[in-house]
């Protein structure tokens, strides 16, 4: 047996071999004399090291001595025991550390008890971390919230709740706490009614970061978030309906398709960019009855809500839907030549290639086809025309014109595919060529690789990189100190304009907006560059 | 957990700084990143795995902070600014990630750390890879800031 009499005199190959065969036969036996050589080192510190690892690996043998130990005078050795009962789980030692906790001011030591607590994680614990909700060191508090998710511990709400509701004050919204992150994210563990009904209730929270991470809970959460969603489709706040529509969506789930059809029926989403969210949401889903009132939505007049309907049934839409958007598209109502721009315009080749054979629809989609100045696009259904190889496919295949060259280029970045695919169909229009992106940093990867634009729009939220950080990368860009920069933000975000535009905007624009209000807005911006 | 597995490089930040560079940081208030970028002009990047556990640490220096580390280390034995800054930042950040895993591995929880990577470059910006929120800890001292952030997932 390995034995330390005489350790110091050893030389470093023997001292090390035998720390070794220690920590190999977690021998209690070795316990006075690992602590003696813990107390007072050798000094070297690769032996010194191995004297810590092969007490630890003794320790956690004995839990008998762990426990001993935390009552230990010498801080270091108390330490090292508060490691070890975390780290083997010992259950005898919670409720010397619960006591320990409770006394201890040293924030650094107050972590390393309350992991170990975590760690062994006590059945009747949860009320330790509770008494921790408020301590002034935030990384405390963050943890004690982490663990009131662990333990679902519905009684910590209320500080919680608090904790949301605190950060949404108009002093705070600029930076997110890690306290407030904690808190949503135990309060979705609790997954009481109550506190999913709390969740709902700040979908729309007024920092930007505590309510993406409300958003990705709630997602989560999924279906038992679905009947607190409901009500919300009938919410006074155009934003908190909105923001219901975009987690339903996300959440894809056919109860909530149900559920928005219902919205639908009792005309929950009179106003646009709420209809707007729920189509979106509805295609993303895709149940039967969504499509259905997805159908009902080729009878809007607005391009953007258009573009949601037409994205939807792109990736849903059955040979019985099929008949129906043909006798939209073709009954010489004024919608009808509308829906075959959706269509080109929202890139929806798989609608294009059902639709395009049947008596009639070619034509007007043929027709919007002709319209688009978007090369891109062009190219894109003149394959998809070549492939489907009929004669006929193949001569409007060659019959397409050849978009004029781009005079402008434009830089647009938005989170939402209807958007891009409005934007793409305005600036192309316009004579721009653009450059999209799904977020601020996709955006910024075009700046960095050196290409230009004389324009630049950006929606204000995004993931990944939001609106205004990206502004304030351009305007630290080479050549794109002085290029104007619009910015689409919705009514309720006007709070945060003066942020925006400290980091540069030029100019702001409202959703919802006409088509012509963007062509209008961004001549404006060129001319006064110009 | 987050908190534990960040106090460690917190303290060993403090620590190395200090006693490498002789300059005292102040850690301030920890926030939650907005997006998953980091700013800086100076950054030393490593990434972590290990106990079913992955993720990246990253600390981003003000040029002036970056400036002062090397300046204090080095003396006026400086040959290339540029080249020095880059080696003392990566050397810090190494040192640190060495020192905090120690600690973490104390615990039982062992972690390797790659080889760190440092990215110069006024104002530049970096992605973590995570899915989850990324916790941020800023640091004042008298030659300028610095920032820690963490993702784990």
């Amino acid at each position: 047996m390995a034995t330390l009499d005489g350790f110091r005199n050893k030389d470093f190959l023997d001292q090390i071999t035998i720390l070794n065969d220690i920590a190999g036969s977690k021998n209690p036996a070795h316990l006075p004399a690992l602590m003696d050589l813990f107390a007072n080192p050798t000094g070297d510190t690769g032996v010194d090291y191995m004297v810590i690892g092969a007490l630890n690996a003794v320790l956690g043998a004995s839990e008998s001595a762990v426990i001993d130990g935390l009552g230990s005078q010498s801080p270091e050795f108390r330490t090292l025991c508060i490691r070890a009962a975390g780290e083997y789980a010992f259950a005898g030692a919670a409720r010397p550390l619960s006591a320990m906790a409770a006394r201890e001011s040293d924030p650094d030591l107050l972590v390393e008890i309350l992991a170990a607590l975590a760690k062994i994680r006590p059945a009747d614990g949860s009320a330790v971390f509770r008494s921790f909700l408020r301590h002034s060191d935030p990384m405390i508090a963050a943890m004690a919230m982490e663990m009131a998710g662990v333990y679902a511990d519905s009684l910590s709400a209320a500080v919680l709740m608090e904790t949301v509701s605190a950060a949404a004050t108009d002093d705070k919204y600029e930076t997110c706490e890690i306290t407030t992150w904690k808190a949503i994210d135990a309060l979705a563990a609790i997954g009481t009614p109550e506190a999913i009904a709390f969740l709902v209730r700040f979908v729309h929270h007024k920092n930007p970061t505590a309510r993406r991470i409300i958003t990705d809970a709630l997602v989560r959460l999924g279906e038992a978030v679905l009947p607190h969603l409901e009500p919300a489709y009938a919410a006074a706040s155009k934003d908190d309906r909105i923001l219901a529509c975009n987690i339903t969506g996300f959440i894809g789930l056919r109860k909530g398709a149900d559920a928005l059809v219902r919205a639908f029926d009792a005309r929950c989403f009179a106003d646009p960019n709420t209809r707007y969210a729920a189509f979106e949401a509805l295609g993303r889903i895709g149940t039967l009855k969504g499509l259905v009132c997805l159908v009902d939505g080729l009878a809007e007049n607005d391009e953007l809500i258009l573009m949601a309907v037409v994205i939807g049934l792109e990736r849903h839409a059955a040979p019985g839907v099929l008949k129906t958007i043909a006798e939209r598209i073709t009954d010489g109502n004024e919608n009808g030549p509308r829906i075959a721009k959706a269509i080109i315009a929202s890139r929806a080749l798989r609608l294009f290639q059902e639709l395009y054979p049947l008596p009639g629809v070619g034509q007007v989609l043929m027709d919007a086809l002709r319209e688009s100045h978007d090369q891109s696009i062009l190219d894109a259904f003149a394959e998809r025309l070549d492939h489907m190889g009929t004669a006929i496919a193949r001569a409007d295949a060659e019959s397409l014109p050849q978009a004029k060259a781009a005079t402008h280029r434009a830089l647009a970045a938005d989170d939402s595919k209807s958007m891009l695919a409005l934007y793409r169909n305005i600036l192309t229009d316009m004579g721009f060529e653009p450059l999209l992106a799904a977020n601020g940093q996709e955006a910024c990867n075009f700046v960095e690789n050196g290409e230009m634009a004389d324009v630049v729009i950006t929606d204000m939220n995004m993931p990944i990189m939001d609106g205004v950080e990206l502004v304030g990368k351009l305007r630290g860009s080479l050549g794109y100190e002085d290029v104007p920069i619009l910015m689409v933000t919705t009514e309720s975000e006007n709070s945060q304009r003066a942020v925006a535009i400290k980091a540069g905007v030029t100019d702001f624009i409202t959703k919802p907006f006409k088509p012509a209000d963007l062509r209008e807005t961004l001549a404006r911006l060129l001319a006064s560059k110009a | 957990m987050d908190v534990e597995l960040a106090k460690p490089f917190i303290k060993a930040a403090v620590d190395v700084i200090g006693t490498m560079a002789f300059i005292t940081p102040h850690a301030g208030k920890p926030f939650v990143k907005k997006n998953s970028i980091a700013t800086g002009d100076v950054t030393g990047l490593v990434g972590l795995t290990g106990d079913g556990k992955r993720g990246s640490v990253s600390i981003s220096f003000q040029k002036a902070c970056a400036v002062a580390m090397v300046k204090n280390m080095l003396g006026d034995d400086i040959q290339d600014i540029v080249q020095d800054v880059k080696d003392a930042v990566g050397e810090i950040t190494n040192m640190i990630s060495g020192q905090a895993r120690a600690g973490l591995a104390e615990k039982g929880l062992v972690l390797q750390g790659s080889t760190p990577t440092v990215i110069m470059g006024d104002n530049h910006s970096i992605t973590h890879i995570a899915k989850s929120p990324i916790m941020a800890i800023p640091f004042e001292t008298d030659q300028g800031n610095f920032t820690i952030e963490f993702c784990f997932e």
